[in-house]
C-alpha cells in the first residue's frame, strides 16, 4: 500500500535533497564557487524553498558538514571496529577518506575561509579518530611495537601526510584518487617512523 | 547489539551507537553519558564546554583559548544550545 507522507516528512525529504546536492556541488565546484541557487536547482527546488530550510547560506553549510560529519564517523567506526593494529586503523581510515575524498579535499583547502562553527566540527572529526588512532597505539606500546610519542603528535603526524597528499592531489594524482595511489606509501612511511 | 541507527549527541555532537553511549543507557536519551549526570539530566553548559575543550586539547595539542573557542562555536550548533548560546 502506498503511504501517503506527511508534511513533515515531505519537509524533512527536502532538506535531505537540499544536503545531498549542497555536498555533492561542494565538492565538485567547492564551497566558495557554490551558490545556494544552484543547490536549489540542482534538486529542482524552488529558489525560495532553500530560505526556509536554511535562512542563511552558513546554516547550509554547517548542515551539510554535520551530516558529511555523521557519514564520516560511521563509515570509520565500521571500518576500524575489528581493526586492533595502529596500522589497521591507519588502513580504516585511509579507506573512509578514499570514499568521500573529493568533499574532503575541498574542506582542507578551503578550511581557512569558512565559517568558524566549520573548523569546529571539522577539528571535533579529527578528535575522533585521534581516539581511535591513540586507543591502537597504546596496545602497540605495551606490545613493545611502537615508540611513545605525545597522543596529539602522533595524530598530527599522520593528518598532516594525509592532508598535504590531498591538498596538492593534482601534483600527486592528477588522473584519480591522491589516496588510491598513494596510501600505501604514506602508511608505511608512517608505520616506518613510529615503529620500534 | 541490535541494529542501531546511529544518532548524535544533541548537546556535543557525539555519535551514539550503543546503549553506552547513551544517558544512564537508554537509546531514547537525546543526549551522550558524557553531557548528562547520573540522574540523566543535562549537565550545565560550562561542564560541557570544559569537557568539549580538553577533547580539543588533549587530541590535538590545540591551545587552550583556541580550543576554548572551538568548542563554543561547536556547542553552538547543537540543539541543547543553539538557543541559549
Amino acid at each position: 500500500m502506498l503511504k501517503v507522507q506527511t508534511r513533515k516528512e515531505k519537509k524533512e525529504q527536502t532538506r535531505l535533497k537540499l544536503v545531498d546536492s549542497g555536498m555533492s556541488m561542494f565538492a565538485e565546484r567547492g564551497f566558495l564557487s557554490t551558490t545556494m541557487t544552484e543547490i536549489a536547482s540542482n534538486v529542482s527546488v524552488a529558489h525560495g524553498t532553500v530560505f526556509l530550510h536554511f535562512p542563511k547560506r552558513e546554516d547550509l553549510i554547517v548542515a551539510v558538514l554535520d551530516e558529511f560529519g555523521t557519514r564520516l564517523a560511521d563509515a570509520f567506526e565500521e571500518a576500524s571496529r575489528k581493526k586492533e593494529s595502529l596500522r589497521g586503523v591507519l588502513e580504516a581510515h585511509l579507506s573512509v577518506l578514499k570514499t568521500y575524498e573529493a568533499f574532503y579535499a575541498r574542506i582542507v583547502r578551503e578550511e581557512a575561509h569558512l565559517p568558524s562553527k566549520l573548523q569546529s566540527l571539522f577539528l571535533m572529526l579529527h578528535a575522533g579518530v585521534s581516539q581511535k588512532i591513540y586507543l591502537a597505539s597504546e596496545k602497540e606500546l605495551e606490545k613493545g611495537n611502537i615508540r611513545k610519542f605525545p597522543r596529539h603528535l602522533l595524530f598530527n603526524t599522520w593528518i598532516s601526510l594525509v592532508h598535504y597528499y590531498i591538498s596538492h592531489k593534482e601534483l600527486f594524482s592528477p588522473q584519480g584518487s591522491v589516496i588510491e595511489e598513494k596510501g600505501s606509501e604514506i602508511l608505511n612511511h608512517f608505520m616506518n617512523l613510529v615503529r620500534k | 547489539m541490535a541494529d542501531l541507527k546511529c544518532i548524535s549527541c544533541g548537546s556535543c555532537g557525539m555519535p551514539m551507537r550503543e546503549s553506552g553511549d547513551f544517558a544512564l543507557g537508554n537509546v531514547a536519551s537525546l543526549y551522550c553519558s558524557h553531557c548528562t549526570d547520573e540522574e540523566g539530566k543535562l549537565l550545565p553548559y560550562e561542564t560541557v564546554l570544559k569537557s568539549n575543550v580538553h577533547y580539543y586539547m588533549s587530541s590535538q595539542g590545540i591551545d587552550e583559548s583556541a580550543a576554548t573557542e572551538l568548542a563554543k562555536n561547536l556547542l553552538s550548533t547543537k540543539p541543547a544550545w543553539k538557543r541559549s548560546h
